[in-house]
C-alpha cells in the first residue's frame, strides 16, 4: 500500500506511458461524453470522469479487427497468410471496478476454457491495469447487486482510492509493486486502509440516493433463468420491445460474441476481420442453407439473458456475466436493459 | 481522441454517432450519449456503419467508356468528357439534359448540383430518385401552413399524450423514432397504430386497427366526421387560426358507417374511439411514412385536416409529421431538387425568388419548370446521376436508352454499367457537409478522414464541372456553400457552420420545435381534397390485394447494405429463407391455396406475373398479401410493369391472384 | 491436438482430387502442405474442421474421413457463398483448414454392442467416418445395421462406400428412396418405416442418427418406441460456426457450445438443450 498526492496521481499514467500505450477515461470536449480510449497525452485522462460510455472491452476485443491478411495467387497456386495479432503493451488507467470485472470475465472466457483464444491472449499478455475505486456511484450503477463494485477486489496491478487530498495506491501484482517502488511512492499504513474502507462504505450507502436508475436483484432470477422456468409471456413481452439493434451486446463489458468475415481488399487479397456481433440479430444463428434454429426474436433475447444470468454460464466467468454497469439500459431502444428484464422476471415470480 | 462525432447517414432520423477513426480507417462506431435525437441509441444499420465506410468496394478513379469499356482516366479528362457531352445537348435544347440527384447527398452537394443544372446547363430537369412520396407531404403541408416540413418535431414526442402511427413500419424504417414512440407510450401516452400489417409498433401500441389496403383515407375522413358529429372540434382554435373548415366538413357528411366498415374492414366503433381519444387529448401527433412508400395527397390531406380540426397543430407536443426514410430527403427538397422548385420550397414561378437567384448567381434562370426523369417520356438524351441505388430500377429502361450517362458516386454500383463517364467522390466521412433530418434539423457531419488519393469531395467536383463549362464559382469550403444557401433560402435564415459545430445542429426555421401558428402571416387553411373515397377492390378474378412495403431494415439502401457484412447477413436472413423473394399471406389464405411456408407460387395481376415463395404469417390479414420492395430482381421487374400503381405510394395496391406452382 | 498450431490461422492444404458425389455435393481429397507426407492431423470420427476458401470465407464441415486407412477428404454441399466458391475450385488449388475440433463419436465405449446407423440424405457425411471405422473393426461389434434413405436413387451418397458396406461381412445394409421410380428395385418409403419392417436389435444397442429435421424426428420416435433408450441414440448437430474453438458463441444452444461440447450428443442431451434443434 502506497500513497500519492492528488496533484501527482497522473504521474503514474505518465510513467506507464513510457512503456505502454495508455488508455483511460477521456471526456470529449464537444459531446461531453466520457469514452475509455487511447490518450495520446496523459493529461487528457480524467479520473473523476463519469463512467465511460464505452467500456474498455474494445482495447482487448476491438470492434472491428484484422486478425490476418492473405494473398492467393490463383495462377501459381500459392497462398501467403500473414497473422496480425496485436501484442503492443497497453495500460488501462482509471478503470472502474465494474469494467475491471468485465475484463476478468473476458479473461476467464477467452483464456480459461478448453482452448485459449490467441487473438485475445496477445492483446492481454502485456497489459497493465490501474483501477479506480468509485467513492460515489453514478445514476445508472448497480454493481452492489452484482458484486462487482464499488471497489475492485482483484485483477488490478494498481488500485487507486481517492482519500481527499491523496490517493491510496494498492498493489495487486508484482508488476504493480515494482512500479510503485520505482516511483518511490510513500508507504501507507492501516489508518489509510481504514480510510479506504470508510470511503467504500460511504459509497455503498450513497447508492440509495444517487444510483436510482437501476436495481437488479440478480440472485433472485438466476435460478429461474438457469432452469428456464419463466413464463413465455414474459419473453414475448421482452421480445416485442427488441428492435434488434445489437447495442446491449456491444456496450456490455462481458459480451464477447464475434463474427468473422473475409472482405476482399484487392484483387486476390483479403483480410480476415473479427468484428463484434450480437445474438439479438436474426442472422446470427442462421446456417447456410436457411435453417435458423433461433428465429423468433424472443428466443434470441432469452439467449442473451441466459448468457448473463444463468449458473451454467456463470461457471465460465466464475461469477454472473452481468457486472452492474447499467450501460445496456441506457442504449436500449426498447425498455429491456438487463435490470429491467430482471424486474420483469421477478414480477412474474412474485405472481 | 480517436472517436470523432458525426451523424448517421442511413435514415431520416439523423442519430448522432462517434466514429472510431485511426489514420485512414474507420474501425468502429459508438452512439452519442447526449445527442438530442438519438440520446445514445443507434439501430442495426447505425451500429454497423463502419463496415460500409471501410469497404474496399469504392470507386477510386474516374472512368471513361471507350469502345464499350470503362477505362481509367484523370478527373480533367472525365470532367471534360462530361461537359463536352452535355454541351452538345445544351446547344440544341437543354430540355434533353437531366439530373438525377440523390437524397443521400449533403445539402451543399445537392445545392451545387441544382445550381449546376439550372444556372450552367440551363436545365430544370432535376429530380430525386425516390419521388414523389415526400413531395406529396410537403405540398400538402406547405399549401396549408406555409411550412414545407414536419409540423411537429421528434424532440416533442415525449410531450404528446396521443400518438398516432399510420401506415409506417417505423421500428424498421426509422427504428430510433419507433423507440421514442415506445418510450412515450411506456410513460403513459396513448399510442395508436393504423396499418395493414401487424407490425412491431402495432404490438407496442395501446390500440391497433388493422385496416384494408388502400383505405387509410376513408378511416381518416371518418375520424374527422366523428369530430364534427360529436362536437369534438376545437372550435376556438378553428376560428382563430384556420380557414376552410366549413367547406371541408361539408364533404364529410355523406360518409356512412356501413360504407366505412366495408371499405376499411374495421369496426367503426374503434375508429370513433380513436377520434375521441385524439380530440380529448391535450396534445397529439401523427406519424406517417413519407418517401417511396408515402401516401397520396388526399390521404395526407385528410390526416392533416383531422389534426387541424382537433386543434393539434402549432402547439407544444402537437404536429402532423411525415417521416423520411432516407437521411437527406428533407434536405434535398430544401435544396430545390425538384423540376419546379428553388431552395426552401420557393417556386420557379415566384418572381421575387427568381430575381434573388438571378442576382446572386449573375444569370438569367430558365423559369419553365422541368420534368423529372419519370415524366420525361423519353425526351432526355443525357443524364447526370448521383449516388443512385441500383436496385431502384424504376427508370432503368429510360436510362439505358440514353445517349450519354454520367455517374457520380462513392461506392461501386451496378449502375455504372449504364454510364459513359464515372466520377468518384469522397464519402460523407471524408468531407464536411450538412444533412437535414426528418424534423428539419440541419446537422453538420464533419470531415473525419482523408479521401482516397486523388478523390475529390462532391462539392469540389461539381465546382470543377461548372468551371470547365465556363462558370466562375468560388467556394473555399462547404461552409461557403452554406452561406450562399442561407442567403437565398428564407427558411434557412440564421444557419451557419459556426452555429452547427455544436452537437445536434439547428432546426429550420430559426430552431423552431414546431409550426409557429401565432406568427404565421396567414391563417392555416384546410387541405383541399381532390378525389373521392374509392378504394382498390379485389375481384373474383383477382381476389387478393397485394401491398408493397419496405423489406426488413434495409428499405431503399440495398446498394449500401451489400457492402457490409453484418447488416447484409441480416438482410439475407430473410432473403435466404426465401431465395426467390417472398409474398406474405395469411394462414387462412395459405390453407385455401393448399400451400405451406416456402412453397413457390405465381402471383398474377392484370398486367403481369412473377414467381415467389410464400411466407405464411399472421402479420397480414386474409385476402391481402404483402411483398417487400426490391427483394429480388424478379419482384422489382414485376413492379416495373406497375409503375403507375407504384406512384400511389402506400396506397399502391395491386389486385392479384395467387396460384400454386 | 496437433503439433502444428492451426487454432486461429488456417494451415494450407492442397486439393488433390475432386469427385462429384451427387447433385450439388462434391468430395475433395486433400493433403496438408506443411505436414510430413501431406498427412492430416490426428482426428476422430464425428469431429469437424473449419475450412477456408481464400477470398470467400470460412465454414464448418464435419469429417467423413475414417481415422484409419482412409484418404483425408471433405464432402461439401453447395449451400451458400463460401461453399459455392469451394465448388468452383480445381485440383491443385489451395484451401485452408483449422482443426479438427469437437468431441467425436464414441468408439471404444461402444465396443461389443450392436450398432445401428440411420442416415437421411447428406446426413450420411458425418456417419461415413464411423461406419468405416466399425467396418474395419467389425469383430469387436455385434450386429451392424445400416438404414440409408434418399429422395431418389440419384441422391444416394457415397456409391462406392455403399457397395463395400453391402458386401461387408456382418453388415445388414438397407437402402430406401422416398418415392418409387422405374429401375429401382430396392425399398421405397421413408427410413423410419423401413426400420419398423426390419427386426432390429434393442438390447445392448446404440443407434447413430443423422439427417434433416423431419426425418430425424420420425426416426427418433420410431427408435424410442421400439425401446432404444434416449442415451443410446447418438447424433451430431450442425450449427452456424465462426471460430470452432468455443469463443464466437454462434453455435451456442442453451448451455452448450456445439463446437467444443459437441457436435456429437446423445438424444437425451439434445432433448434437454432447451432450444430448437
Ligand atoms: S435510426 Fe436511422 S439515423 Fe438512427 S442509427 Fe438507425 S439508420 Fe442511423
Amino acid at each position: 500500500m502506497y500513497l500519492i498526492k492528488k496533484s501527482q496521481v497522473m504521474d503514474i499514467a505518465k510513467e506507464l506511458q513510457k512503456e505502454y500505450e495508455l488508455y483511460g477515461p477521456v471526456i470529449d470536449k464537444e459531446t461531453k461524453q466520457t469514452m475509455f480510449v487511447k490518450a495520446d497525452d496523459a493529461a487528457e485522462i480524467d479520473l473523476n470522469a463519469p463512467i465511460p460510455a464505452i467500456p474498455p472491452k474494445h482495447v482487448l476485443f476491438p470492434n472491428y479487427e484484422r486478425i490476418m491478411s492473405y494473398k492467393y495467387d490463383r495462377q501459381n497456386k500459392k497462398v501467403d497468410i500473414k497473422p496480425d495479432f496485436d501484442e503492443k503493451p497497453k495500460a488501462l488507467f482509471g478503470l472502474r471496478s465494474c469494467d475491471l470485472t468485465g475484463v476478468l470475465c473476458m479473461d476467464r472466457f477467452f483464456l480459461g476454457q478448453e482452448f485459449a483464444d490467441e487473438v485475445y491472449k496477445n492483446h492481454r499478455k502485456n497489459m497493465f491495469i490501474v483501477s479506480n475505486t468509485c467513492i460515489a456511484p453514478f445514476k445508472q450503477c448497480f454493481c452492489v447487486c452484482t458484486d462487482s463494485g464499488p471497489a475492485a477486489q482483484e485483477g488490478y496491478d494498481l488500485n487507486l482510492t481517492d482519500l481527499g487530498d491523496q490517493y491510496l495506491v494498492e498493489a495487486g501484482s508484482d508488476k504493480g509493486k515494482k512500479l510503485a517502488e520505482k516511483m518511490g511512492l510513500a508507504k501507507a499504513d492501516d489508518s489509510h486502509k481504514k480510510a479506504k474502507e470508510n470511503a467504500v462504505d460511504k459509497s455503498i450507502s450513497l447508492f440509495d440516493s444517487i444510483a436510482t436508475d437501476n436495481k437488479a436483484w440478480i440472485s433472485r432470477v438466476m435460478n429461474r433463468v438457469t432452469t428456464g422456468l419463466i413464463d413465455e409471456k414474459v419473453w414475448e413481452y421482452i421480445g416485442n420491445q427488441c428492435i434488434e439493434c445489437g447495442a446491449c451486446s456491444f456496450v456490455c463489458p462481458s459480451c464477447t460474441c464475434f463474427n468473422i468475415t473475409d472482405p476482399i481488399t484487392a484483387p486476390d487479397e483479403a483480410d480476415r476481420m473479427r468484428t463484434w456481433d450480437s445474438c439479438s440479430y436474426e442472422g446470427y444463428s442462421r446456417m447456410a442453407g436457411g435453417h435458423n434454429p433461433r428465429k423468433p426474436v424472443e428466443d434470441r433475447r432469452s439467449k442473451r439473458f441466459f448468457c448473463k444470468l444463468s449458473y451454467s454460464q456463470a461457471k465460465k466467468y466464475l461469477r454472473p456475466g452481468c457486472v452492474g454497469c447499467g450501460r445496456c439500459q441506457w442504449v436500449c431502444p426498447g425498455d429491456i436493459g438487463l435490470p429491467n428484464v430482471v424486474t420483469y422476471i421477478r414480477r412474474e415470480i412474485q405472481k | 481522441m480517436n472517436y470523432k462525432s458525426g451523424i448517421c447517414t442511413f435514415c431520416g432520423t439523423g442519430c448522432g454517432h462517434l466514429l472510431d477513426v485511426r489514420g485512414d480507417k474507420v474501425c468502429g462506431v459508438f452512439p452519442m450519449q447526449n445527442h438530442p435525437v438519438s440520446k445514445g441509441r443507434l439501430c442495426v444499420r447505425g451500429w454497423n456503419v463502419h463496415e460500409l465506410l471501410s469497404t474496399a468496394d469504392k470507386i477510386t478513379t474516374p472512368l471513361i467508356r471507350k469502345n464499350g469499356k470503362l477505362v481509367e482516366a484523370s478527373y480533367d479528362e472525365a470532367v471534360a468528357c462530361l461537359v463536352d457531352n452535355l454541351a452538345k445537348y445544351k446547344k440544341d435544347n437543354s430540355e434533353e439534359i437531366g439530373f438525377l440527384a440523390s437524397s443521400r447527398s449533403s445539402n451543399e452537394d445537392n445545392f451545387l448540383l441544382m445550381k449546376l443544372a439550372r444556372s450552367v446547363f440551363n436545365s430544370n430537369n432535376i429530380s430525386l430518385d425516390s419521388d414523389p412520396g415526400h413531395r406529396n407531404s410537403l405540398d400538402v403541408l406547405n399549401r396549408a401552413t406555409g411550412m414545407p416540413g414536419m409540423l411537429g418535431s421528434l424532440e416533442e414526442i415525449s410531450k404528446a399524450d396521443f400518438l398516432l402511427v399510420v401506415g409506417i413500419d417505423i421500428t424498421k424504417q426509422n427504428p430510433i423514432i419507433g423507440s421514442e414512440l415506445h418510450f412515450a407510450a411506456m410513460k403513459g401516452a396513448r399510442l395508436m397504430t393504423i396499418d395493414t400489417r401487424n407490425t412491431q409498433i402495432a404490438k407496442l401500441s395501446n390500440g391497433f386497427l388493422q385496416i384494408r389496403p388502400g383505405s387509410y383515407k376513408v378511416a381518416m375522413a371518418y375520424m374527422a366526421k366523428v369530430l364534427v358529429d360529436e362536437n369534438l372540434c376545437d372550435v376556438d382554435f378553428l376560428k382563430r387560426y384556420t380557414e376552410g373548415f366549413e367547406q371541408f366538413s361539408k364533404t364529410l357528411a355523406a360518409l356512412n358507417d356501413d360504407e366505412v366498415a366495408g371499405k376499411t374492414g374495421l369496426d367503426v366503433e374503434q375508429l370513433k374511439n380513436a377520434a375521441r381519444d385524439l380530440a380529448l387529448s391535450k396534445s397529439a401527433m401523427v406519424f406517417f411514412s413519407s418517401g417511396i412508400s408515402g401516401f397520396d395527397s388526399d390521404t395526407i390531406g385528410y390526416i392533416f385536416n383531422l389534426y387541424l380540426m382537433a386543434g393539434k397543430i402549432g402547439r407544444e407536443g402537437c404536429g402532423v409529421n411525415p417521416v423520411t426514410g432516407i437521411n437527406n430527403l428533407q434536405g434535398s427538397y430544401d435544396m430545390g431538387i425538384a423540376p419546379d422548385l428553388l431552395t426552401g420550397f420557393q417556386s420557379l414561378s415566384d418572381k421575387s425568388a427568381i430575381d434573388r437567384f438571378n442576382k446572386e448567381w449573375g444569370v438569367k434562370l430558365n423559369t419553365h419548370p422541368g420534368k423529372s426523369i419519370c415524366e420525361s417520356s423519353g425526351k432526355l438524351k443525357a443524364l447526370v446521376v448521383v449516388d443512385h441505388d441500383e436496385t431502384i430500377v424504376r427508370n432503368v429502361n429510360e436510362i439505358s436508352k440514353m445517349d450519354f450517362v454520367a455517374y457520380i458516386g462513392s461506392y461501386k454500383n451496378d449502375f455504372v454499367n449504364y454510364a459513359h463517364v464515372v466520377l468518384p467522390v469522397a464519402t460523407y466521412a471524408e468531407t464536411d457537409g450538412t444533412f437535414t433530418n426528418t424534423e428539419r434539423r440541419v446537422q453538420l457531419a464533419k470531415k473525419k478522414l482523408e479521401p482516397a488519393k486523388n478523390v475529390l469531395p462532391a462539392w469540389q467536383l461539381i465546382a470543377k464541372i461548372a468551371e470547365k463549362a465556363g462558370a466562375k464559382w468560388n467556394y473555399a469550403s462547404p461552409a461557403d456553400v452554406m452561406a450562399e444557401i442561407v442567403k437565398l433560402t428564407p427558411n434557412y435564415a440564421g444557419i451557419a457552420y459556426d452555429k452547427l459545430q455544436a452537437m445536434g445542429g439547428m432546426k429550420w426555421p430559426n430552431g423552431a420545435a414546431r409550426l409557429n401558428i401565432e406568427s404565421a402571416p396567414r391563417k392555416v387553411s384546410f387541405a383541399e381534397i381532390a378525389g373521392g373515397l374509392s378504394v382498390p377492390l379485389a375481384s373474383e378474378e383477382y381476389p387478393l390485394l397485394l401491398m408493397i412495403g419496405e423489406a426488413q431494415h434495409y428499405w431503399h439502401q440495398n446498394n449500401l447494405m451489400k457492402k457490409t457484412s453484418i447488416p447484409l447477413r441480416e438482410y439475407n436472413a430473410t432473403l435466404l429463407l426465401y431465395p426467390k423473394g417472398y409474398v406474405a399471406i395469411s394462414p387462412q389464405d395459405a390453407k385455401d391455396l393448399n400451400v405451406r411456408d416456402r412453397f413457390t407460387v405465381k402471383i398474377v395481376s392484370p398486367y403481369g406475373s412473377m414467381e415467389a415463395m410464400v411466407q405464411v404469417t399472421d402479420k397480414v390479414k386474409p385476402k391481402t398479401a404483402y411483398v417487400a420492395y426490391f427483394v429480388d430482381d424478379m419482384v422489382t421487374k414485376f413492379f416495373l410493369e406497375h409503375k403507375d400503381v407504384l406512384k400511389r405510394g402506400e396506397d399502391a395496391t395491386i389486385p392479384v391472384r395467387i396460384v400454386k406452382v | 491436438m496437433s503439433e502444428i498450431n492451426n487454432l486461429t490461422i488456417p494451415e494450407i492444404v492442397t486439393i488433390d482430387e475432386i469427385k462429384d458425389e451427387i447433385v450439388e455435393v462434391k468430395t475433395f481429397y486433400l493433403s496438408f502442405d506443411a505436414r510430413k507426407g501431406g498427412e492430416a492431423p490426428k482426428f476422430t470420427s464425428g469431429q469437424f474442421v473449419m475450412c477456408t476458401v481464400f477470398g470467400a470465407g470460412e465454414f464448418a464441415v464435419s469429417l467423413p474421413t475414417c481415422p484409419e486407412n482412409d484418404r483425408f477428404h471433405l464432402t461439401v454441399r453447395r449451400v451458400g457463398k463460401v461453399t459455392n466458391a469451394l465448388h468452383e475450385l480445381k485440383p491443385g488449388d489451395k484451401i485452408g483448414i483449422r482443426g479438427p475440433f469437437g468431441n467425436g463419436f464414441p468408439f471404444d465405449e461402444i465396443k461389443g454392442k450392436n450398432v445401428i446407423y440411420v442416415a437421411g440424405g447428406i446426413g450420411l457425411i458425418p456417419l461415413r467416418s464411423s461406419i468405416m471405422r466399425v467396418m474395419q473393426n467389425k469383430d469387436k461389434f455385434g450386429r451392424v445395421l445400416l438404414f440409408l434413405g434418399a429422395r431418389t436413387p440419384q441422391e444416394l451418397m457415397y456409391a462406392d462406400s455403399i457397395k463395400e458396406w453391402k458386401t461387408a461381412p456382418g453388415f445388414e445394409t438397407n437402402i430406401t428412396i422416398d418415392n418409387p421410380v422405374p429401375g429401382w428395385d430396392g425399398d421405397v418409403g421413408f427410413v423410419h418405416t423401413l426400420i419398423k419392417k426390419k427386426n432390429i436389435p434393442i438390447e445392448n444397442t446404440v443407434a447413430f442418427v443423422c439427417g434433416p429435421p423431419m426425418m430425424f424426428n420420425a426416426v427418433i420416435k420410431e427408435l424410442t418406441e421400439l425401446g432404444i433408450g434416449e442415451e443410446n441414440i447418438i447424433s451430431t448437430l450442425e450449427r452456424h460456426m465462426k471460430c470452432g474453438i468455443g469463443k464466437c458463441q454462434h453455435c451456442a444452444i442453451g448451455r452448450t457450445l456445439v463446437c467444443t461440447d459437441g457436435p456429437v450428443y446423445t438424444y437425451r442431451q439434445i432433448k434437454t438443450l432447451g432450444e430448437q434443434i
